[in-house]
């Protein structure tokens, strides 16, 4: 469970500025998407809550003891909101999103509340839970390379997703799939639905993987890292996709990823998870301009860009590993790689906390040293820079 | 694809002659065929001598008399236009007939039961999997270990010692004493408990429930001579079919739709219908009518399914043919047992067969000589069960856990496919690819298995023809037994290779 | 400890010392170490090995090998006058439980039929199988891997050939073949009937090694011996036999568990070991049509052939077990 070194780093140029998605679609077509009108509702969040995630805990029991994947995850999402969980592998971010769509396996210890719409799915019979999975709450994985059944066509996987909720003629669970499959940019989607996944590339696959989430009209979309296993000049075109898609069936979207690229130019709001909790929520700019824990600072820090200025197009890496999730030291899971890390840090491990503006919490007993500086990326300078 | 198996083909028929000819040259040098001559102290000793070299071409170095063995089994490529011709044993019969009466023998000795180990162990692979880490999966696994590592004649005699003659002692006056039925039952509960599995509550339900029904069941078996003169009655057959038609609708489409469960009722009314209707007709069937009362099921099973299904039409059609099928299979196992009192009789009430392949000179209606063969194949049938049933649930077992690992599962959860579907349509489907091939392999192999159990349990087929023969330095049989159970092991290989590619897209289009 | 996406790492004075002060608890262990412990934990395998080798130390220090004398007074040919019909007068319930306590006696597995002493040649049988079944697999194990090896490394013709050959004898059935070259080779002594059923049963590993050997061969490691210029055969052993050691070590046991049933079956259709020597499948050939009236001559080499085989096969599990990384995740 610890990975000694984290995968951070955005491929996509330039994102910290802002926004992978103002680039042009590059090849494929994309931009041939026809999502006929864009309502203006439909595009900003929405009032009411649709998931609420309250004080979730997940673990596991293995050979070498406890390992606590989650240890206590709240957040909520509203109606066409796009959330971000932003952290590195093992951070609890996929674990916490799989207990939603009750996809944990059967050993996986889960303490907590997970609202849809005001009613607790983990408190539902597995027949309840298995009516909303897909139908409600879709979900689309990383590997689209994986994801799909190689021994069945894709139009037959997209319209199992039809029938698994409603009974009617395969006929017309296939004309829905074709249709979902044109509303992803897949051209000629007619043909296309006998085709097996191994003749799709790994984009398409992906655009199939999206089409077979939004099926069923969902409320809410989860998208585990959906671009990382993709080539970069994929990645905006899925990215793209996803947006236009979610607009057209009014879903939310949890975005889930390790690439603060990914996500600065889709989420509304950002949750940064370290070491199995939630260590900093807020509006996506604040997380990109004012981070209030030193975690997401240096995770800024850790993205190459372009627009360097001097000192700054350094790469300045977070030393050090995420703890062992199965002994967790005391204090702020964090501190061992901390700069701002004192005595406190090492002995009580803050709560998420209010910081300087509303809405923007941040586990950190130093959040305010952070407030004092204008690049929070300064922090993290190396020796050879500091000289 | 055609290119793909015509180009198969061609490579397996030289593989079968390159190996063909290495076992001409081990077996002519697997010992002196004209040893027990030269040892004779006949009177025409010489002329004997000359008569066998000559009938066997000794003449010959080996070599070159694989290919005048070649020229005459080329024969047997083209059926009807040339002659087969196999060469002859020492004894001078004609190899091509010698194979003919002995591989009906081994086919009916060993297909019944390979298909039953295969179905039986893929279905226990498949729960087990399912349900790793139980105690179901910890004593299956040890169960399988156990039977791999047992040799099948082992087995087989204490098979004849309790399975036939001990139990035709008892059959002379089958009471089950009530201490007996006391230990069975117990057995029994043992092990629906382990099955049922669950918490400690369900767990003791089960115990109890399983061991008064079993432990009730055979003393009421024992107290009303049910074994003197056994048979299934129709509540029996009824109760079954019904709890087969439900079996049938939950693995093909589950329970939110009706349709599916109706089609499967319907075809099983249907056949317990049938059960009364056609009474005169099964009082002494030929083969041929079974056969068409098959096809028949088969086509109600299509129409009810067609007639009921709704929207759901396929798994409708599946569930009814499965149960009708499997109705009929009740209605002639009742029919079998019907014939049990008179052919008991008959037998001398050595109802359970050690030797061979039927009793000889046995002469009686459609259900005693079935019954005849059926008591026959008994032990035979168990002693390969148990050793090859072991070794597909093994492979089953990983080969699910390997799937169910994979992220289409996954997927197929996602999508909220209910656990049946995941299970059946994703996960078996995939995990089957590997089995397949074990399948084929095994199928290749069963001739070779024969050798073993046909010793044993003295059936007269290839295998015996093989170990005999191979005794007394006889090479042609021996060759003859090769060139069938190597064509086997080629064909069946070539027919895992294509139905891994029928199974697997990923091939089929490259 | 240094992140690999840095371009110039720099000097990282804090890492160690990081380490150090998360109090984390990461064993480094060896694969070897792995291993071994994923092997040690593995209880059915334990169970095996201590059966196996209790098994074979009773087998040989019993009625000696070779020239080497055993504990045991009497020897498997020696024919005797027949006591007690011949019965067992092994005793394991002791007097409190009824039983006539527990004692080895005279003829602890019984007489045969001439009065030779059962347990000593059920030792025999025992020893001969074994002997027979470890050459076997040995032997195959050799074969398979050394062709299977030629063929992934070298591909090509070579490998075509090698691979044409291999698709031959796994035509022949086994035990055919074996039958056949048994009745040949079966008064020759085990050890040439080892070797001779060896030189046809390796087969399986060899296109297990060469499938192995086929994705080996592409991973940058050997790419990087072949660009250095090493030798094909230190490439062979020294970077890529390694990494498939755990398979073959994995092969060869199911093999010898196989070869054991092999040998028996062999024996008991009379083309494996012959008179006047014995192995465990001849003794239950032998006496199969005894069986209603001295079962213990058919019970105990029957015994000892499935611990034999039970316990080869589950120390095969357990290996299998521990060279699989797989193994090694999270239960789920």
């Amino acid at each position: 469970m610890t990975n000694p070194s984290m995968p951070i780093g955005a491929p996509l140029p330039g994102p910290a500025a802002g926004g992978g998605l103002d680039q042009p679609a590059v090849t494929e077509s994309a931009a041939e998407v026809h999502v006929a009108t864009k309502l203006e509702e439909t595009a900003g969040p929405g009032e009411k809550e649709v998931l609420r995630v309250e004080d979730l805990t997940v673990s596991f029991p293995t050979d070498d003891g406890l390992v606590r994947a989650v240890r206590g995850v709240s957040y909520a999402v509203h109606e066409r909101e796009v959330l971000g969980i932003v952290g590195e592998s093992g951070s609890g971010k996929s674990v916490s999103s799989m207990a939603v769509m009750g996809l944990l396996p059967k050993s996986a210890r889960i303490a907590g509340k997970i609202l849809y719409r005001g009613d607790d799915l983990l408190k539902k019979s597995a027949k309840q839970q298995r009516a909303l999975r897909g139908k409600k709450i879709a979900m689309i994985f990383q590997d689209p390379m994986t994801a799909l059944n190689p021994v069945y066509s894709i139009g037959d996987q997209l319209a199992e997703a039809v029938l698994s909720h409603e009974i009617m003629p395969r006929k017309k669970a296939l004309a829905r799939a074709e249709e979902m499959l044109a509303l992803v940019g897949i051209p000629q989607p007619n043909r296309r639905l006998d085709n097996y996944p191994h003749e799709f590339s790994g984009g398409m696959r992906q655009r199939a993987m999206i089409a077979m989430a939004v099926i069923n009209n969902p409320d809410v979309i989860i998208a585990d890292e959906p671009t990382t296993a993709l080539d970069v000049t994929v990645q905006a075109q899925i990215l793209e996709t996803l947006v236009q898609v979610k607009d057209q069936v009014n879903a939310a979207i949890v975005l889930i990823t390790h690439d603060l690229g990914v996500v600065a130019g889709m989420a509304h709001r950002v949750l940064v998870m370290y070491a199995g909790k939630p260590v900093e929520i807020a509006e996506t700019d604040r997380v990109f301009y004012q981070p209030r824990m030193p975690y997401t600072a240096g995770l800024l820090g850790s993205i190459p860009s372009l627009e360097g200025n001097g000192a700054g197009s350094r790469l300045r890496p977070i030393v050090g590993t995420p703890p062992s999730l199965i002994n967790m030291p005391t204090g702020c899971p964090f501190s061992p790689r901390c700069p701002l890390a004192t005595g406190i840090c090492r002995e009580v491990e803050p709560p998420l906390a209010p910081t300087d503006e509303l809405g923007h919490v941040a586990a950190c007993h130093h959040w305010d040293k952070l407030a004092e500086v204008d690049d929070p990326t300064v922090f993290f300078r190396t020796e050879s820079e500091a000289v | 694809m055609l290119v793909f198996i015509v180009r198969r083909v061609i490579i397996s028929f030289f593989i079968l002659l390159a190996a063909t000819f290495v076992m001409y040259l081990l077996t002519a040098n697997s010992g002196n065929p004209l040893g027990d001559l030269q040892e004779s102290r006949a009177p025409n000793r010489e002329a004997l001598i000359e008569a066998r070299i000559r009938l066997l071409n000794l003449d010959t170095p080996a070599p070159l008399r694989y290919f005048i063995w070649l020229k005459g089994a080329a024969g047997c490529l083209v059926p009807f236009a040339l002659e087969c011709d196999l060469g002859q044993s020492i004894q001078g019969q004609d190899v091509s007939a010698l194979l003919g009466v002995a591989f009906t023998q081994t086919l009916q000795l060993v297909v019944a039961a390979t298909v039953l180990a295969m179905i039986l162990g893929i279905t226990v692979g498949i729960v087990t999997a399912l349900r790793q880490y139980s105690g179901l999966d910890y004593t299956v696994t040890f169960s399988a270990f156990l039977f791999f590592s047992l040799p099948i004649f082992w087995v087989a005699v204490l098979l004849k010692e309790y399975g036939a003659i001990r139990f035709n002692d008892w059959l002379a006056d089958p009471t089950v004493p009530i201490t007996v039925a006391v230990v069975l039952g117990a057995i029994s509960a043992l092990f629906w408990m382990i099955v049922i599995a669950g918490d400690r509550n369900r767990r003791i339900t089960t115990f109890v429930a399983a061991f008064v029904a079993s432990a009730g069941a055979l003393w009421l078996l024992s107290e009303t001579q049910w074994f003197a003169d056994p048979g299934l009655g129709v509540v029996v057959i009824a109760v079954t079919a019904v709890g087969l038609a439900f079996l049938t609708t939950a693995v093909v489409a589950g329970f939110t739709y009706r349709n599916v469960l109706y089609s499967a009722l319907a075809s099983a009314a249907v056949g317990i219908v049938c059960h009364f209707a056609l009474g005169p007709v099964l009082d002494d069937p030929s083969s041929l009518t079974i056969l068409l009362l098959a096809l028949v099921t088969v086509g109600v099973g299509v129409g009810i399914g067609y007639a009921l299904g709704g929207l759901q039409r396929r798994q409708a059609i599946q569930a009814a043919v499965f149960t009708g099928l499997g109705t009929g299979a009740l209605l002639f196992l009742d029919r079998l047992l019907g014939a049990w009192d008179s052919y008991s009789d008959r037998v001398n009430g050595r109802v359970i067969a050690t030797i061979g392949a039927r009793t000889p000179n046995f002469e009686g209606t459609f259900w005693e000589e079935g019954l005849d063969r059926a008591t026959h194949l008994v032990l035979p049938t168990i002693a390969i069960v148990l050793i090859s049933f072991a070794t597909y649930t093994r492979y089953t077992r990983s080969s699910m856990l390997e799937v169910l690992n994979q992220d289409y599962v996954r997927t197929a959860r996602s999508k909220g496919l209910a656990e049946r579907g995941v299970i059946v349509k994703h996960a078996f489907r995939n995990a089957m690819i590997p089995i397949t091939t074990l399948m084929a392999f095994d199928f290749a192999g069963v001739l070779s298995g024969a050798v073993i159990t046909e010793n044993v349990f003295g059936w007269t087929g290839l295998g015996r023809l093989f170990t005999d023969s191979l005794r007394a330095v006889d090479p042609n049989p021996v060759m003859g037994f090769f060139l069938i159970a190597g064509t086997a092991a080629v064909v069946f290989n070539m027919l895992a290779d294509i139905a891994y590619a029928f199974l697997d897209p990923r091939i089929r289009l490259s | 400890m240094s992140n690999p996406t840095t371009p110039d790492p720099g000097p990282v004075p804090a890492a160690d010392a990081a380490t150090d002060a998360q109090g984390m608890t990461v064993v480094a262990r060896t694969q070897a170490q792995m291993v071994r412990r994923r092997f040690f934990r593995h209880r059915a395998a334990m169970g095996g090995l201590i059966a196996l080798v209790l098994i074979v130390l009773l087998a040989f220090s019993s009625i000696g090998f070779a020239s080497v004398p055993g504990w045991w007074d009497k020897d498997y040919f020696s024919i005797a006058t027949v006591e007690n019909g011949g019965r067992p007068t092994l005793s394991v319930v002791p007097t409190w439980l009824g039983g006539s306590g527990m004692h080895l006696g005279e003829h602890p597995f019984g007489q045969d039929n001439v009065g030779k002493d059962y347990f000593a040649l059920t030792m025999r049988g025992v020893q001969q199988s074994l002997t027979i079944a470890f050459i076997v697999g040995l032997v195959g194990t050799v074969i398979g891997t050394l062709i299977g090896a030629t063929a992934g490394y070298f591909r090509g013709r070579i490998e075509a050939v090698l691979m044409r050959f291999t698709d031959v004898m796994i035509t022949i059935p086994l035990l055919v073949v074996a039958a056949v070259l048994g009745r040949r080779y079966g008064d020759s002594g085990i050890v040439v009937l080892g070797l001779v059923i060896g030189l046809v049963t390796w087969t399986g590993l060899a296109r297990l090694v060469r499938g192995e050997f086929l994705s080996l061969r592409e991973k940058e490691f050997v790419e990087a011996a072949r660009a250095a210029g090493t030798s094909a055969r230190r490439i062979i052993v020294k970077h890529m036999l390694p990494n498939i050691v755990g398979v073959i070590i994995v092969a060869a046991t199911l093999a010898i568990a196989a070869a054991i049933l092999l040998e028996a079956a062999l024996s008991f259709l009379g083309f494996g070991v012959q008179d006047p020597d014995t192995s465990l499948g001849k003794l239950i050939s032998t006496y199969q049509t005894a069986f209603s009236t001295r079962p213990w001559l058919f019970w105990f080499p029957g015994v000892f052939i499935i611990a034999i085989a039970l316990s080869v096969n589950f120390i095969g599990d357990g290996l299998r077990d521990a060279f699989d990384p797989r193994q090694n995740r999270v239960r789920d």
